[in-house]
Order: C-alpha cells, then structure tokens, then sequence
C-alpha cells in the first residue's frame, strides 16, 4: 500500500514538473540564454548612444534653443546574424523624441503619407479648409546612421562574440559629421562539461 | 537452478531490450539502412510530393532529425517552396547552433553511445559533418537571395565562410586526437578497406572546404562592390583548385577593380549548377579481429565504382558560349569525412564486436542453441553499417560565369539533363544568377533577382 501511495506521489510530482508555464519577466532583466544579439544589447546600445549624444557639446549648443529636426536612414548589418537593426534604430529614435531635444521625420512611411495627401487633396470627400497640403512638409537637417558588425571566434567549448555599434550624425546639407558614438559589446559562451 | 536460470533469462532478454531502450526505441535508421529510406525523396514518384513532405516533418521531430531536416530543405527549395525551405533551414541551423552548444559530456549522449555500442552506430543521433553544415548555409542564403533579402543573404554567406573556418580549427585539433587513439589499433589489417576509402575521397583535399561556397559569395560581394571580400573568396577558391585558370582571371578582375578599374556597360551572369545525386554510404563487410577469433561486421564505406564522371552544363548568352566547371565534389567531400571518422568507428566496433560475441557465448552456455540462435538472430539483425548521410546533395556543385552587355539576355542552357531556355535581366556591374538543378533527370533553371549597388 505505501509503494502504491510513493508511486502516486511520484508520478503526481513527474506530471507537475513536465507542466509548460508562462511567467512574466522585467523587460530590463539581463538576458544571456545565447551569445547572440539580444534585448540587453539593443538597450545598451540605445541608451550608450542618446546618453553620448545628449552631451556631446556641439550637439548641447545645437539644442539649446531649437529642436532639429532628424532622420533615420538604416543601420548596415554587418553581422552573421540576423538582427532586426530597425528595432535597434526605433529604440534610438524614441528616446532622443521623448528628450523633448530632437524633432523626427519619418522616410518609412513617406509613400503611405503621400497617398493620404493625395486622398485630402484628390478625392473630393475632405474638407479642404481642413485638408493637409501638398508641399508644406519640413525637411530634415541631419541624417542619423550606423553600422552593426561582429566578430566571432570559436573552439570547442567556447564561443566570444564581440559587437561594434556605430552611429553617426551627418549634417546633410554641409555633408559633415557632427557626432559619432560607438559601443562595443564582448559576449563569451562557455560549454559545461557535464549536462543532460 | 531453475530459479537461476529464470533470472538468467530475465537478464537475457533485459540485454536484448536495454538497448533498445536506451536508444529510445528509435526507429529511424537503426535497422532500415537510410540510403533505402531516402529513395523516395532523391527519386519521387511523380504526384508524391506532398506526401514526402509530410513524412521529412514528422522524421524530423526524432533523434536524426536534422538530417530529415536538412533533405526537406532542400527538397522545399527544389519545389520552388522558398519561405518554406527557409523555415526548415533556419530549424536546422538552430540544431547546430544547439549541439555546439551541448555540454561535452551529456547523460543522454552517453546513453545513446551505450545503445551504439550494443547495437549499431546508428543508434547514435545523427551529427551533422562540416560539409553538410556548409551546403546548409549555401542553401540558405539562396533562399534569402531569392526573396530579394539582400542582408539576409550576406548574412547567411558569412555564416557559410565561419563554418568552413570552425571547421578548419576544429580539424586541427581533432585529428591529433584521432590519431592518438588510432595508435593503439593496428590499422594496417584494415588497409585494403582504408585504400579504398582513400582512393574514393581522393578528389578532395579536406572533408570540408567548399570552393562552390566561396565563389557563390565572391560573385555576390562583387556584384555589391566589396571587392576585398570577393578578392579573398576568390582566392580561397583558387587555393583549393589551384590549377584553374578561370579563377585565376576572377582574381586578377577584382584586383584590377580594387585599383579603379571597372568595366562599364557590362554585367555578370553566372550559373550554378547541382548535377547528380551525392552517392549514398556502401555497406561492407570488415572482420574485425577480437579475442575469440575473427568477428565480421558491417561498416560504412564508398567505392569508387559508385562515382560517376562531372557532366558540364553549357550556356549560350549574347553570342557567348561558356560552361560550368566542377567547384566541389560533394561525394569525394563525403568520402574524405567518413575517412576521418573510420579510425574511431573501427574502435567502436571492435568494442561491439567483442561484446556481441559474449553475449552470443554466453547464450549459447545458459540456453544451449535457442539462446545461442536468438542471440544470433539480434546480432545479424541488428549488424547494420551506418549509412547516413545528406543525399539530396548534388554530386558535383559547378559553376560558370561570363560578362555580357547590360540589358535582356537570352540564355540558352544545355546539359547531360536536356536544355532550357530563360531570358534574364543584365544590370551595370550587376549579377543575374541561374540556379539551375536536375529533377526527375531534367533540368530546372530559376533566375534569382539581379544584385547590383552597394549593400
């Protein structure tokens, strides 16, 4: 009887321990399931990069009674990975609009803003005391840009990662960069020596 | 005594079964050889597509599932299923990316090598070679190509260039210690076996290196202007077929245009070629030497009887007339690995060879010739060499380019496989690439989109 009762319990617990879960977890927690680009890169990166920006000098005289207006052309990825540098360039963007600093157009959207211009101005169905004009959008003193790249090693039980971030503010008109930051980032990955 | 012999038998039958179990019961490739199982993805019958399909899924939840994996990318991408391919791909390089990642020594990979010491090699999960890993990532970043994933593919062709460099460290390292352990078995009773082998993978220098790899990504970063990245590519094609002057005038082309010198009004069109069918692992039989006489046993082995001659593929375009040239022999590549692997094979299966024989004594003294005869039948059974590996691999991957006037071009494809005709778009200092394989024995040509500016 008590073999039964052991073997019960065993299987209750086997059963409760083989259950999926899902938890919530910070979104600003380390995360270091993989060598590879992850959340806690992209949050350094993004928070190296506007902290360095924000008190750059020139950049500080250049705010200090306008907000310039910016836009975002992409970050090469030049890494063996696939990594969505757009998140990375999102996350960039968001902060230096919430510094209350910087001004942003957007090029990803410029063909869908075009076709509601069109829709305000063409189609006969808006009011156009209230519709937007043609021609009267601001355009973009500096360009921010950037290269992601990557260097890896490996041997048999170890594999380094190191990840070189670059951004740069280029005035567009005088072609001449006004800020550049960098960050570096080294990731090691160790194998145990005994696992399941 | 009868109550001894009745946990005697016991112990018979759990020997019989434990192993069997510690291999998970696998089916897979433990006593149906694979090459017989990959029949019906490497020659379909027609009409059947769907139905392989399915069944490379399903394999590919199970213990060699990424070499299930591997064939169904490859036969998604063959279909013309790109998103598809690519999903299973990525699968895959996950898969590798996780045993690299595996503790270096895991309770259920000990598990599985007591089941492989028991029964076959097969019981082992099936590890994926260097070369397949290549071809994996070649594959890939033509999928990505195909999708006009311009960053995805560079992506994917660096991936390609650090599995052949991991490869070329890990290698340093491991054969030293495959040598070492070689040096306490006499391999000069096995030379007949080994130079057969040798002559087989004769063709190739190493187990891995792949000059259809490096070119595929010279002609890419070319096509986008990274001419330093081309020029090394180039150059590691040419290291490994030194005596091929076309290379030779790859090399001095990006040269030149490293020094400014660019050709204008003109574009690249290059063709790769898959010909052939990779051929599969042969089964021979080796007498394996143990302490109670010649034990004879199955092992894995390529014959050079199995090789068939490269067939060039030619292309007519603008007036020009060019061929495709072997760039790797995939079964020489596969041949020169089980070369590598066969000394540590050899002491497994003298291990084994010596363990079945007792287990066969020891039946024959505790049951006379009824266990002598079940121990017989599960020994001859469970004698199966381990054949597997990719064969939805080409043969021979080749590949030719000419430079042509900027505009439509007709190209016009002739081969051992019948001809094909496909017009394709030629830009400035472009690249139009024709992905051209065999199926069903005929040719199957696909323009992927035309690389050109800087990436």
């Amino acid at each position: 009887m008590r073999i039964v009762m052991a073997m019960m319990l065993g299987v209750v617990l086997l059963a409760s321990g083989c259950a999926s879960k899902v938890e919530y977890g910070d979104p600003q927690a380390r995360e270091t399931v993989t060598p590879d680009f992850g959340s806690s890169d992209l949050q350094m990166i993004a928070a190296k990069m506007v902290d360095d920006m924000m008190v750059f000098p020139p950049v500080v005289e250049l705010t200090r009674d306008r907000r310039p207006v910016l836009f975002v052309d992409r970050v090469k990825n030049k890494t063996s990975e696939h990594v969505d540098t757009e998140s990375i360039t999102d996350t960039i963007q968001s902060r230096l609009i919430n510094s209350g600093k910087f001004r942003f157009v957007d090029m990803t959207v410029v063909d869908r803003v075009r076709q509601q211009l069109e829709y305000q101005q063409d189609s006969g169905m808006v009011d156009q005391s209230t519709a937007a004009q043609m021609g009267r959008q601001i355009g973009a003193e500096f360009m921010l840009y950037g290269n992601l790249s990557s260097i890896v090693k490996r041997d048999n039980s170890t594999k380094d990662v190191y990840y070189k971030f670059t951004l740069k503010l280029l005035n567009i008109q005088s072609g001449i960069i006004e800020w550049s930051g960098e960050k570096e980032i080294r990731k090691t990955r160790s194998r145990s020596l005994f696992g399941l | 005594m009868e109550a001894d012999r009745g946990w005697n038998g016991k112990k018979l039958w759990l020997m019989l079964v434990m192993p069997l179990w510690l291999t998970g019961c696998a089916v897979g490739s433990l006593f149906q050889p694979y090459p017989s199982q990959a029949q019906s993805w490497v020659h379909p019958a027609p009409g059947r597509d769907a139905a392989i399909v399915q069944h490379l899924e399903r394999a590919g939840k199970g213990r060699d599932g990424v070499l299930y994996l591997q064939e169904l990318g490859l036969l998604q991408q063959r279909l013309g299923n790109d998103a598809a391919s690519r999903t299973v791909f990525a699968d895959v390089i996950n898969h590798y990316e996780h045993t690299d990642a595996q503790a270096l020594i895991r309770v259920t990979g000990l598990a599985s090598q007591t089941g492989a010491l028991l029964i076959n090699d097969n019981a082992l999960p099936y590890r994926a070679p260097d070369y397949e890993r290549i071809f994996t990532h070649s594959y890939q970043a033509l999928n990505y190509w195909a999708a006009g994933d311009v960053t995805g593919t560079a992506v994917e062709l660096r991936r390609a260039a650090q599995a052949q460099r991991l490869a070329e460290q890990r290698r340093e390292g491991e054969l030293a210690e495959v040598d070492e352990d070689a040096a306490s078995l006499d391999l000069s009773q096995y030379q007949g076996y080994f130079e057969g082998l040798d002559a087989a993978a004769g063709a190739v220098k190493s187990s891995f290196q792949n000059a259809w790899t490096f070119y595929l990504s010279a002609l890419f970063w070319e096509a986008h202007g990274e001419y330093n990245d081309a020029l090394v590519d180039y150059k590691k094609a040419l290291e490994l077929h030194p005596r091929a002057d076309w290379l030779k005038a790859d090399v001095q082309r990006v040269s030149r245009a490293l020094d400014g010198h660019r050709e204008q009004g003109t574009g690249t069109v290059a063709v790769l070629y898959e010909q052939g069918e990779v051929p599969a692992r042969q089964e021979v039989s080796l007498p394996i030497p143990t302490p109670h006489g010649l034990f004879l046993v199955a092992f894995p082995s390529y014959s050079v009887m199995s090789r068939s001659a490269p067939r060039p593929l030619t292309f007519e375009i603008g007036g020009q007339t060019a061929q495709t040239r072997v760039l790797a022999d995939v079964g020489a590549l596969a041949a020169r690995n089980l070369r590598e692997q066969a000394p540590a094979m050899l002491i497994r299966q003298v291990l084994r060879a010596t363990g079945k024989y007792n287990l066969q004594k020891k039946a024959n003294d505790d049951f006379g010739s009824a266990g002598a005869f079940l121990t017989q039948l599960f020994n001859l059974i469970s004698e199966q060499a381990d054949r597997r590996s990719w064969l939805g691999l080409p043969a021979y991957a080749q590949a030719g380019r000419v430079t042509v006037p900027v505009g439509e071009q007709q190209v016009l494809l002739s081969g051992p496989g019948g001809d094909a005709s496909v017009t394709v778009p030629v830009a400035e200092r472009g690249l139009t690439l024709i992905h051209v394989t065999e199926r069903a024995g005929r040719l199957v040509a696909r323009v992927l989109p035309v690389q050109e500016g800087p990436l």
